[in-house]
């Protein structure tokens, strides 16, 4: 573009100011240059893949679906090559792309680790997506908005510009709501709720965006830094924070979750709600709590409020599910709960633990979405009254279905007990810095784990290990394929390797040098040291079994009352219908739903009086029927209002500046 | 850390063996006291190291079509988690300087595996008894669990600290008034834990005949049967050392005795307890836990942010 050669490379600059160095300028770099720029490419070349996918004819599905494929594996590579360029400049300073026609791009420990699981979320979907999206309908969409996604959302994790971030995020709104259009029009819903709620969020940023540039004279993400000192600063740190926590799911902002996960597409939900948009809404919100705002306690009390009330609240709604997605659904929206509820501590360690229990949920949240989409696959249901008996014939869904359920319980020693682990100590340290809620949190907390194992002990039941319901019982149901079952049993064993290596690996490499490396802990939970002693003591009680009867275990039918299980309850009705009478499970907390202010309150929810969708429409719609009174359909009517206001308008024209337009 | 040391410590003392062999002997104590309260003579000592012993010989019928994997398993998990429990708590007793802060936490979730061992069995067991026996144990665990925690945080809240050891070094809980509501309270929740009378609906000999173990033989009922005796001893375990300063094995002979005593103490009220009272349905046990004894819990929490 211009002659002057401005591009420092990474090694000559030392400068004492760490954050003003950089290392390269657009300036001095033609727009090819600029394109594939070690920090650009992140994001223009899944967006190019993208385009490409989309021109590919359609006679091309096999070839488009590798094609995304590889193009995320790519994307990866990429993203590693960065990660490696950046960790040789000196200090680990954060690695900056400066210019004056896009914004910045930066690069710093906390956006590196999301750049890195955003994008491997990316390919493992893409795989998925080989096996489970085929013979499906707009197909070319699906793949150009998949690749889409994943640039977007590298361009989100590396603006460092506020306006760019706002462009980036609105996109990815928009790319939720076609990739969840994609299933067909019964989804269109689902869609509509979504978008205009994430939408209306955008907006909230925006105002947000705004008030900050006003008051900071600057867009640059990495040199804000305010203080809530008056009400504007306030507002502006309401607008940015409903946009992190509508984005991630968190209560009252959560009620498009469990109608796009039970209406998109299951690689679309394991994706986008369940990966993706936690990952960015927790970004934005940890960039908020730790970089541009300087909290105080009354806004993390509020936080932690936000995020012990989700927890409860969501997990509470998917005990009662029937619905396989619509209930991983709730506990994506209970999850994030935990993750607010660590970063409203404050401290490093809740903050470290937030980010971690972030990590974790992608990893075992997506398994669950592809384990459902598998089932989804193979049965053509998520139904939990018609599912059952799949543990036999899917072992391998099942088993990263069951070890993904484990963790998300916070069974020890999966991942998922690590981070919430961390996140109660953090709970406990904020109660001796003067929180006087810590306990009640605390206890809400923990109570809410007991509710998830409850209700994935019931999905666990209805799904692989009851009878197969009368639907299923005489059709034959195989493991899915080879990509399809690859993903969650990858997911599966990160759920494995990342709780029992929790400190080795991620925290020590990724999540603590995001918050600034000070993290204390006293005396760890030796996770590794007490698998050992788990896997001993097992091995011990498998030994026993060795020498024991079990070798020669005899395979025999359930008995009930002294009779043949099947021959009692499978009997056909008098009408010819197979009648099923036996246990499937979904209705294992019925008398849990029947207690007295619970039902009513369930009963409340199922009317959604909770949901500020619902809300927010009774409410627009009440203004709708005032303004519609002004649209008779009668001209001379018209005619009237558009001579008003004329007049006004003359009257403020003439009135010589003494009304301010 | 030495790895091998601690491998034979949570298989031999305080893990498996130790807390197999004093749970067996606290389930001789229940049936004896148990027997004594009905006006009969009771089992000889060493009567439930042969029921064990027997379990261990005899054949083992595994339900046909079902997950064998996990119906095998499960019971393992839940003895291994038992075990790893005990020592968790016995080396805040013996070794207290290396114990971790938050291991109090760890020691809660680790003694919610066996339940969780117990019910995922029971529904790869494929019998309606067993899913209803194992529904009735998942509801049960969420009954307790929010009284329970609450009760367990009292102490915590006065000392300030979740780690085990501080706890042992601080003054009882029970020497207030908070503690004592609180120590009522998780006595109530072990009894749960437990699944003793009155909470015994999961297993309801009448109705569901053994409910989650119906499918239940040979070694794998045998490990089950186990690590309900190494709860029985763990748990009143890990009450006295949260509630009332444990065992304190490095001041001589009175005061281990006289941990012992409080351990041997609480047994009792459990035991009496449970022949004392008649079996809750399951709504009534949810509605009993989630009503008066969270209540009672949280007047003891808030007695204790007030300091008494």
């Amino acid at each position: 573009m211009r002659g002057n050669d401005r591009v420092a490379t990474h090694n000559c600059h030392s400068r004492s100011n760490r954050e003003s160095r950089k290392v390269a300028a657009f300036d001095g770099l033609s727009n090819m240059e600029l394109l594939l720029n070690s920090m650009v490419l992140p994001v223009t070349f899944p967006l190019a893949a993208g385009i490409l996918c989309l021109l590919l004819p359609k006679a091309f599905d096999r070839a488009r679906s590798v094609l995304a494929t590889v193009a995320s594996a790519i994307t990866v590579l990429i993203v590693c090559r960065l990660l490696l360029e950046w960790k040789q400049l000196p200090g680990n300073a954060p690695m900056i792309l400066s210019g004056s026609a896009w914004g910045s791009l930066r690069l710093d420990h906390l956006s590196s680790f999301i750049l890195l699981v955003t994008t491997v979320f990316g390919f493992l979907i893409s795989l998925y997506s080989m096996g489970y999206m085929r013979g499906k309908e707009r197909l070319r969409e699906y793949y150009a908005w998949l690749l889409g996604t994943i640039g977007i959302a590298c361009g989100v994790i590396l603006a460092n510009n506020l306006l760019l971030l706002l462009i980036f995020w609105g996109l990815l709104g928009f790319a939720l709501y076609v990739m969840i259009g994609i299933a067909g029009p019964e989804a269109a819903e689902a869609a509509k709720k979504s978008l205009i709620i994430v939408g209306g969020s955008d907006c909230l940023l925006m105002l947000g965006v705004t008030i900050v540039w006003v008051l900071a004279d600057t867009l640059t993400l990495s040199s804000i830094r305010m203080d809530l000192a008056d009400g504007i600063r306030y507002v502006a740190f309401f607008c940015f924070a409903i946009a992190a926590l509508a984005k991630a799911g968190a209560m009252p902002f959560h009620s498009w979750v469990p109608d796009c996960g039970a209406q998109a597409p299951a690689s679309v939900a394991a994706f986008l709600p369940a990966a993706l948009d936690k990952l960015l809404g927790i970004y934005l919100l940890v960039r908020l709590t730790t970089g541009m705002f300087v909290m105080n306690t009354a806004m993390n009390t509020l936080l932690m409020l936000v995020g012990a009330g989700t927890i409860i609240c969501a997990v509470m709604m998917a005990l009662v599910q029937h619905d396989l997605k619509r209930l991983l659904s709730y506990h994506a929206v209970s999850q994030v709960g935990y993750m607010v509820l660590g970063i409203g501590t404050g401290t490093a360690l809740g903050i470290a633990g937030g980010l971690f229990h972030m990590l974790n949920n992608t990893i075992y949240k997506s398994a669950l979405f592809l384990c459902a989409g598998s089932v989804e696959k193979k049965t053509g249901t998520t139904d939990l009254d018609n599912l059952g008996g799949l543990a036999k014939v899917m072992p391998l869904t099942f088993v990263s279905c069951l070890v993904a359920a484990l963790a998300i319980s916070g069974i020890p020693p999966l991942n998922g007990f690590y981070s919430k682990w961390m996140i109660y100590q953090a709970m406990v340290d904020s109660g001796r810095n003067g929180n006087c809620l810590w306990l009640i949190f605390l206890a809400t907390a923990m109570f809410g784990s007991a509710l998830t194992l409850a209700s994935f002990v019931k999905v666990l039941h209805a799904v692989f290990l009851c009878k197969r319901s009368a639907e299923l019982r005489h059709r034959d149901i195989r493991e899915v394929g080879f990509s399809m079952w690859l993903p969650g049993i990858g997911l599966a064993c990160l759920c494995v390797i990342f709780g029992v290596f929790a400190y080795q690996l991620p925290l020590a490499t990724m999540i603590f040098p995001a918050v600034g490396g000070v993290v204390q802990l006293s005396g760890a939970w030796y996770a590794s040291v007490a698998t050992v002693l788990l896997l001993a003591a097992y091995a011990l009680g498998v030994l026993v079994y060795l020498l024991s009867t079990v070798r020669k275990a005899r395979s025999c039918n359930t008995y009930i009352g002294g009779e043949i299980m099947e021959e009692v309850f499978h009997h056909k009705g008098t009408d010819g219908k197979v009648e099923n009478v036996e246990v499937t499970g979904v209705d294992f907390y019925k008398t849990v739903e029947d207690l007295s202010p619970l039902r009513e309150i369930f009963g409340a929810a199922r009317a959604k009086l909770f949901d500020i969708y619902d809300l927010g429409g009774k409410v627009s719609a009440y203004f709708w029927e005032i303004l519609r009174a002004a649209h008779g359909g009668l001209l001379p009517m018209y005619l009237t209002w558009v001579l008003a206001g004329l007049l006004v308008l003359l009257w403020m024209l003439f009135s010589g500046g003494r009304v301010a337009i | 850390m030495d790895l091998g040391y601690l491998i034979l410590q949570v298989l031999v003392f305080p893990g498996l063996l130790f807390t197999a062999v004093a749970g067996l002997i606290t389930s001789w104590v229940d049936r004896k006291v148990t027997a004594r309260v009905q006006m009969r003579v009771g089992p000889p000592f060493l009567q439930p190291f042969y029921d064990v012993l027997k379990l261990m010989i005899k054949e083992t019928c595994i339900p046909a079509g079902t997950a064998r994997g996990l119906f095998l398993s499960a019971p393992l998990f839940g003895m291994a988690a038992a075990a790893l429990a005990s020592l968790l708590i016995w080396r805040a007793f013996l070794v207290p300087g290396q114990t971790f802060s938050g291991d109090i936490i760890v020691i809660l979730y680790l003694l919610t595996i066996p339940a969780v061992s117990v019910i995922l069995g029971s529904f790869a067991s494929q019998n309606p008894l067993a899913s209803l026996g194992g529904s009735r144990e998942m509801k049960l665990l969420l009954a307790y669990e929010l009284p329970f925690v609450l009760a367990i945080l009292v102490p915590v809240i006065h000392t300030h600290s979740i780690r085990l050891f501080d706890l042992l070094a601080a003054a009882p809980a029970v020497y207030k008034p908070s503690g004592i509501i609180a120590f009522a309270v998780a006595i109530i929740c072990m009894q749960a834990k437990l699944t003793l009378v009155p909470f015994d609906a999961p297993e309801a000999e009448t109705e569901l005949t053994g409910g989650a173990y119906v499918e239940y033989s040979g070694p794998p009922l045998g490990v089950f049967k186990l690590t309900r005796a190494m709860m029985l001893f763990t748990m009143p375990i890990f009450l006295v050392a949260i509630f009332c300063n444990g065992i304190a094995f490095d001041k001589g002979a009175l005061p281990i005795l006289l941990g012992v005593l409080k351990y041997l103490g609480l047994v009792v009220v459990v035991v009496l307890i449970r022949n004392t009272a008649p079996r809750l349905r399951i709504d009534q046990a949810v509605k009993f836990f989630w009503g008066p004894v969270t209540l009672a819990a949280l007047v003891a929490v808030i007695a204790a942010f007030l300091g008494w």
